[in-house]
């Protein structure tokens, strides 16, 4: 069987290389995908099963050389001194990173509109965003920019962009890939994900990425136990979902094309599924505050022009370097840590984290893997007919459960809707994901990858 | 959530706010707050506890690794004198 | 009457060779920022990596300090901003440290007090700040240093108690090769707390200290605190709880000024690092690195070897010198002697020459020849001095030694009897005075001998050929 990679390894001469830079240049110049380009670094070890072939990397994974800015104004001039593991196992294969993809300031956003350096448009309509947090390594993908990028998710933040651009967006299982060069925003919920163009390229990608690394004591092989790659049962999810109507349009036709191939489809209910949200609102600001302490200007980034003392320092560096939405999830994340009120909101979330956990092994009792949608609308529009902040976090309640309860979760274009792709997601049991790209790749099969009508590069 | 405690809070994060940010800020950890409450309505006590599975007894061997280059990590600093990082402080 | 309850809070650095969380050379004294990496300066995207030796060595002290192993150890994170703590959180442990309910006995006036441990934990160090005009310049090597908390209760009434506890747990952590114990450089600190209130009714309010540089400042702070209460209470005031630091140069506790701003802590478990669940094979291989400790060697070496309790203190107050006097005496030198040379001539000797016992030119053989050569009558006191000193100056064997230099004891009778002869001749009227009942210029006589042969003569023999010769 051919490489998925075959026809992108574009980096493998000098002429192949001067025609992708040409493209990406001018493909970047509408969408704004990349914080920084330069697909002239060095190459990787030759004949890895990657040599030649580009990809990106959300600007929240530290690569040596390149910038290290997650999209905040605190770190913009930071060169990363190191490189993460989940970079190194691709470049080991060849792999060559060719740059750093814009994205929601530290992760916080849906949109990639909390960017402080920049707005990426959304492939399919540059009025819409491209989702976040990961919105440019979706949208890179999605323009035929490079085969696949690195993304974080930690509360959907790899599958809704993923879903708003129409490419295929994984979130493995929790400690399945190191995170070691993945920058915490929510420590027990991050995973390094991948954006791919394709089921093959995603699978071989998370297949290089994983493995239990000594640098992130948090990560695991999979155990003897883990699930096998055949699903027969279906679980989907049942009542009124409050999904937009092109939304729930596609919900229900992916569930009818799994029944036409012969899956049982079961309705299942999350009893927790209400809490998702605040649990994963309280537990993720609560870990936040704690990691984004460390930016103060005193060791490296931003730095005020004047203070006295070393307070100030911190207090003008913080407050000139932070973006509102960040400054908003630290204030919260304090607040339900501090004594008093830790009982009540950080504790309780642990419990009803624990709550949910169970609730899945429950339904995975019943059903092998888990359809849902991804999000309840498609790409929305930039202010008017968009979506508040606000709003957009009530919209995380169908990510946050595979991030809370550690388990991998495909999201993959289902359809394509008054011009705009509609993303569908599996969840399966923990390192399940042999699973999801089976069931997946029969889908892909049946309705490939669409493409945004004006970015379609040869190789593509 | 009363202004004292979003004051301390503020403190406590190390984050400055000007007077209207303070404002509106408050006004959304205030909508946040409310939405959270939504889990009050759990009976807590009959919730499972603890951090749920993780790997355990994770170690590395004492050894040194030896591929750090401080230099490099220097040079990020925004202000140094020899190989200290300065910050200012008048006392 | 007033009753006192001091505690304290001892951190020490544990002996690794890298850092608790990171391959960083764990190591005092280097270039500022050198042995620094991207995780103990507090990176974006960077993460812990527990060392196995940090946490090994954790579990000793524990075990040592008689404590009750946690099922499980959670790190958990302690929210704070200091510029010399690069996260600005510290990893810690909190609600389930590694130990706790230990104890450790006090010896003081006689009487023995066992004090309680409350926990230890494990916890990483902060960099340095040093103070320059109006900056304040940042080292961070020393961050992320294993550091050891021990926390006892308030079970002590007096500060040489509290002197007293120092100095042997210190003793404890050398013997247990986890901490050198050096409390000028830091290796090992120490914060106390103590509070006064009247008999029978339980804790005052307490007082922390600070910068206490030497287990003597513990006790001079504590008993100076314990005074500066009683005063307060004895005038009807009230004890302030604050803390206070010691001014060594004043000899007094002072207020220490901070901002009024509240701490919370807000411990949360630390994602980054799961629990660690000491298990029987764990265990076992922490009960390997336990050595017989200092109290339970004093009482053995008195017991075993016969050595008083002054000499007993001596030998095993540094394990290296109790592991050197074990050889000397398994070598089958005399124990007393053993004991006594190491107590006062070798001691001299490595005092004058400012030096340790170990990896000096005296080993435990050369210190059993020594011991063989002047019990078996070869060489005789003090000739065995220059010997020793000898040993120091030249590196040598004490045999090679006494054969080069001919130390070797004159025992030759026909030698002898002609170096008496001599002076016998030389002091004539000595010898007639000797002759004629006097016996104090025997003594004269001998001397002239012993003179004469640079001490080497056997002194019995002289005497008898002496009074042989003299007829008396």
């Amino acid at each position: 069987m051919e490489s998925p990679f075959a026809r992108w390894r574009v980096l493998s001469d000098a002429a192949a290389r001067k025609k992708y830079e040409a493209y990406v240049k001018e493909a970047d110049a509408n969408i704004g995908a990349f914080l920084e380009f330069d697909a002239g670094r060095p190459e990787g070890r030759p004949g890895g099963c990657l040599e030649g072939v580009p990809f990106a990397v959300k600007d929240i994974i530290a690569v040596k050389g390149f910038h290290l800015t997650c999209g905040s104004k605190i770190l913009q001039n930071l060169v990363s001194p190191y490189t993460a593991t989940a970079v190194e196992k691709l470049a080991a294969e060849g792999g060559i990173v060719v740059g750093k993809t814009n994205m929601d300031e530290f992760g916080m956003g849906s949109s990639t509109d909390n960017s402080a350096l920049g707005k990426t448009n959304n492939p399919w309509d540059g009025r819409r965003v491209s989702g976040g947090s990961s919105g440019g390594s979706a949208a890179a993908v999605a323009a035929g920019m490079v085969p696949f990028a690195l993304g974080s998710d930690t509360g959907g933040s790899v599958r809704q962009p993923a879903a708003f651009c129409g490419v295929y967006g994984l979130k493995p299982t929790y400690g399945a890939v190191s995170r070691y060069g993945l920058v915490a925003y929510a420590s027990s919920l991050d995973v390094v994900g991948v954006c791919a163009c394709s089921v093959g390229i995603a699978r071989d990608v998370f297949e290089l990425m994983r493995g239990q690394d000594e640098k992130d004591q948090s990560s695991l092989d999979p155990g003897p136990d883990a699930p096998g790659p055949d699903a027969k049962v279906i679980g989907v999810l049942g009542g009124d979902l409050g999904l937009d109507p092109a939304v729930e349009r596609a919900y229900r036709a992916a569930i009818g094309f799994y029944k036409s191939k012969g899956f049982e489809l079961k309705e299942i209910t999350l009893a927790m599924a209400e809490y998702y949200v605040p649990v994963y609102y309280t537990i993720a600001t609560a870990e936040a505050s704690a990691n984004l302490a460390r930016y103060t200007g005193i060791r490296y980034g931003y730095r005020p022009a004047c203070a006295e003392n070393p307070e100030e320092l911190t207090r003008r560096a913080r407050s000139e370097g932070f973006g509102d939405e960040v400054k908003l999830r630290i204030l919260l994340g304090t607040y339900v840590l501090r004594s008093g009120f830790q009982d009540q909101y950080y504790q309780r979330a642990q419990r009803l984290r624990q709550a949910i956990r169970a609730d899945f092994d429950n339904a995975f009792t019943r059903a092998d893997v888990i359809l849902t949608p991804v999000f309840p609308t498609q790409a929305f529009l930039r202010g008017q007919g968009g979506l508040d902040q606000f709003q957009q976090k009530l919209a995380d309640r169908f990510t946050t459960a595979a991030n809370l309860a550690g388990l991998p979760a495909f999201s993959f274009p289902a359809a394509v809707e008054d011009g705009l792709p509609v993303g569908m997601q599996f969840l399966a049991p923990a390192f399940g994901e042999a699973r999801l790209f089976e069931v997946v790749r029969l889908y892909e099969e049946n309705f490939p990858r669409p493409l945004p009508p004006r970015y379609k590069p040869e190789w593509s | 959530m009363d202004v004292s405690e979003l004051k301390v809070t503020a403190d406590l994060a190390n984050i400055e706010l000007g007077e209207e940010e303070f404002a509106s800020l408050g006004r959304e950890v205030e909508k946040m707050l409310d939405y959270f409450s939504k889990m009050m309505e759990t009976d807590g006590m009959s919730l499972p506890s603890g951090p749920g599975r993780r790997a355990a007894n994770r170690t590395r061997p004492d050894a040194v690794s030896g591929d750090a280059d401080p230099d490099s990590l220097l040079e990020n600093a925004p202000e140094l004198e020899d190989r200290f990082i300065v910050i200012p402080n008048v006392l | 009457m007033y009753q006192s309850f001091i505690g304290l809070e001892i951190h020490i650095q544990l002996l690794t060779e890298s850092k608790v969380f990171c391959g960083c050379t764990n190591r005092f004294g280097d270039e500022p920022n050198t042995n620094v990496c991207p995780v103990c300066m507090g990176y974006p995207g960077v993460l812990p990596a527990l060392n196995a030796q940090a946490i090994r060595l954790s579990y000793v002290v524990a075990r040592a300090l008689n404590c009750e192993m946690s099922p499980q150890a959670v790190f958990e994170r302690k929210n704070y901003f200091y510029p010399d703590m690069p996260k600005n959180y510290q990893i810690s442990q909190f609600s389930s440290p590694l130990g706790r309910n230990g104890w450790i006995d006090v010896a003081y006036n006689g009487k023995t007090r066992r004090v309680r441990i409350h926990e230890i934990h494990l916890e990483e160090d902060a960099g340095k700040m040093i103070h320059a005009g109006d900056m304040s310049l940042l080292d961070y090597n020393r961050a992320g240093t294993p550091l050891l908390e021990i926390v006892t209760e308030p079970d002590m009434e007096f500060g040489e108690e509290a002197e007293i506890l120092l100095q042997d747990f210190r003793r404890t952590i050398r013997y247990l090769g986890v901490c050198d114990g050096n409390m000028e450089e830091g290796s090992m600190r120490c914060d106390a707390n103590v509070s006064v209130n009247l008999e029978g009714r339980g804790l005052g309010r307490k007082v922390e200290i600070k910068n206490l540089n030497s287990s003597r400042f513990v006790k001079m702070a504590l008993n100076y605190e314990i005074g500066r209460q009683k005063e307060i209470l004895d005038k009807g005031g009230k004890v302030v709880q604050e803390t206070r630091l010691w001014n060594e140069n004043r000899d007094v506790t002072e207020t220490m000024r901070t901002k009024e701003s509240a701490h919370d802590y807000r411990y949360f478990p630390e994602p980054d690092l799961p629990a660690f669940v000491p298990d029987a094979e764990f265990l076992a291989q922490v009960d390997r690195g336990l050595v017989e400790l200092p109290a339970a060697r004093r009482e053995r070496f008195v017991k075993d070897y016969g050595v008083n309790e002054a000499a007993a203190d001596f030998l095993i107050n540094e394990k290296g010198t109790a592991d050197f006097y074990e050889e000397v005496a398994a070598l089958g030198a005399d124990p007393g002697a053993a004991a006594s040379w190491l107590q006062f001539d070798v001691r001299k000797i490595l005092n004058r020459e400012n030096r340790e016992l170990a990896g000096s030119p005296l080993t435990a053989a050369r210190l059993a020849q020594l011991l063989s050569l002047l019990s078996g009558g070869r060489i005789h006191g003090k000739i065995a001095k220059q010997v020793l000193e000898a040993v120091f100056a030249e590196d040598k064997d004490p045999g090679l030694i006494i054969r080069e230099k001919g130390w070797e004891q004159m025992d030759d009778a026909a030698e002898l009897a002609a170096l008496v002869d001599r002076a016998l001749a030389a002091n004539a009227k000595a010898a007639a005075a000797v002759k004629a009942g006097d016996a104090k210029p025997l003594g004269f006589l001998v001397g002239q001998i012993m003179k004469a042969t640079q001490g080497r003569a056997q002194p019995q023999m002289v005497q008898e050929l002496l009074k042989e010769k003299l007829g008396i």
